[in-house]
């Protein structure tokens, strides 16, 4: 079986692997690293599920060969929370009940955490675009606008130094 | 996933080396890993072309921009430069796919997959867009509307890459409408209303966009396109409920470039 040695960072930690050619990058999070806050389901790239930031762009785990993170910066949902605690986009979820099963959780999550990054004053019409790739059997979507919504106006009150609850 | 072996070239001239020892190439890998997942394609050689620095960009060259094969939909859609002379590329890669699909894919993996149901496509043909194909020993420039010549067919040689997308920056109105309730759109229309006329194109309800040209914007006829069109009968619909679309859209795209703006 042919391999690659890889160099590349996961969650700030540097990581030095040799990976097989096949391998997913979601089989390396997961099986390999024991980051299992990354989702397997529909492995087709349409569901969400599986996103994790490579050089801060959101990817589908599922659909990219582990490989290719050689020399890159790779973020999954456990590196987004800090000892300060819950990122905006995070605590969002949790104060909108953003989540019911919390299976998609994790994928959406990364995906608001990059809109928010491009666009930090999103509206409700860009969000539900930029969601249009992220499922949900429980929520009906509503309560996770609401969130990315909220997280966005905290996060901009936290800039402009006034406090937020 | 069957075994392969993975060349990560860092210029063109090593990529073409690698092409022409039977290796293949990927860039964002959202086509080409699912189909190999599937196994109906197994090669034995992989070239990445994600490193190869004179790939990546979009530059204005003469009367034309220039889009490199490492360029994705984001890029694309961000681009000023797009955004000015090409706007119905930037309306069709900002509403593509998925976001994510968006981040990674590119325009030039987009047409050499040569998925019939492709954005990237009917915006291309509306724009009458060329592509530079380079081989170890060859090279040579190719309408677009000549390189795609059905579903998941182009006539790029195995060995030769696709080095850039080439677009005739012009004077023109347009509009680019597309309806999509699943993953991929059930129709999409690029209409460009230029000094030599007015071109329409239909894409996603057929096996490959059909062009349609008439002599200016009041003479579309959105009935005539629609009975006119290469439709398939698929998941996204029946073919009278295609050619339904199909018309609705086209009188929408035609509605939407009289009030818009130029370019
Ligand atoms: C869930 C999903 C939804 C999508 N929805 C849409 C949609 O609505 N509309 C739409 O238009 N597209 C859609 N796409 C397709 C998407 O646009 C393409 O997958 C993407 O642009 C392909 O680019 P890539 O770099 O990932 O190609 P890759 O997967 O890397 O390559 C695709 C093919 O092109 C070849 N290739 C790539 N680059 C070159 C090159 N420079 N020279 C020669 N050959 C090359 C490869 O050998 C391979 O056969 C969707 C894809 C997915 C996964």
């Amino acid at each position: 079986m042919s391999e690659t040695l890889v160099r590349t960072t996961v969650n700030g930690r540097p990581v030095e692997a040799r990976i097989p050619n096949r391998m997913l990058l979601v089989e390396f999070l997961r099986d390999r690293l024991g980051l299992t806050g990354t989702k397997v389901s529909c492995g087709m790239q349409v569901c969400g599920a599986c996103t994790v930031f490579v050089d801060e762009r959101p990817v589908s785990s599922c659909g990219v060969l582990a490989c290719d993170i050689d020399g890159a910066d790779v973020v999954t949902v456990e590196g987004l929370a800090t000892d300060d605690g819950l990122t905006p986009v995070q605590q969002a979820f949790v104060d909108c009940s953003a989540l019911q099963c919390g299976f998609c959780t994790p994928g959406f999550v990364m995906m608001c955490t990059a809109l928010l990054r491009k666009t930090p004053n999103p509206t409700e019409e860009q969000v539900a675009h930029h969601l249009e790739g992220n499922l949900c059997r429980c929520t009906g979507y509503e309560p996770i606008v609401e969130a990315v919504m909220h997280a966005a106006e905290s996060m901009s009150s936290a800039e402009s130094g006034t406090r937020h609850d | 996933m069957a075994d392969f072996e993975l060349r990560r070239p860092t210029s063109v001239a090593e990529a073409v080396e690698h092409l022409a020892e039977g290796g293949l190439p990927y860039c964002g890998g959202t086509e080409l890993i699912p189909v190999m997942q599937l196994g109906l394609m197994a090669p034995d050689i992989l070239v990445d072309l994600k490193r190869i620095e004179p790939l990546g960009g979009i530059r204005e060259d003469a009367a034309e921009i220039v889009l490199g094969a490492r360029v994705t939909h984001d890029e694309t859609a961000a681009s000023p430069l797009v955004r000015r002379h090409a706007r119905v590329l930037a309306e069709a890669t900002s509403r593509l796919g998925n976001a994510r699909v968006r981040a990674t894919g590119t325009l030039a993996g987009n047409i050499c997959f040569a998925e019939p149901r492709s954005d990237v496509l009917t915006a291309l043909l509306a724009l009458e867009a060329r592509v530079d194909l380079r081989s170890a020993t060859d090279s040579r420039t190719v309408d677009v509307a000549d390189f795609v010549e059905g579903p998941f067919a182009t006539v790029r040689q195995e060995e030769e890459l696709l080095e850039a997308i080439r677009i005739p920056v012009r004077a023109s109105r347009s509009s680019y409408i597309r309806f999509q309730p699943g993953e991929y759109p059930t129709v999409t229309v690029a209409a460009v209303q230029g000094d030599g006329g007015c071109r329409v194109v239909v894409g996603a309800v057929g096996e490959i966009p059909g062009v349609f040209t008439f002599p200016s914007a009041e003479d579309v006829d959105a009935a005539e396109i629609a009975a006119q069109v290469d439709v398939t009968e698929d998941l996204g619909g029946r073919e009278d409920y295609k050619r339904h679309v199909t018309e609705v859209f086209v009188r929408r795209a035609m509605a939407q470039l009289a009030e818009g703006s130029a370019a």
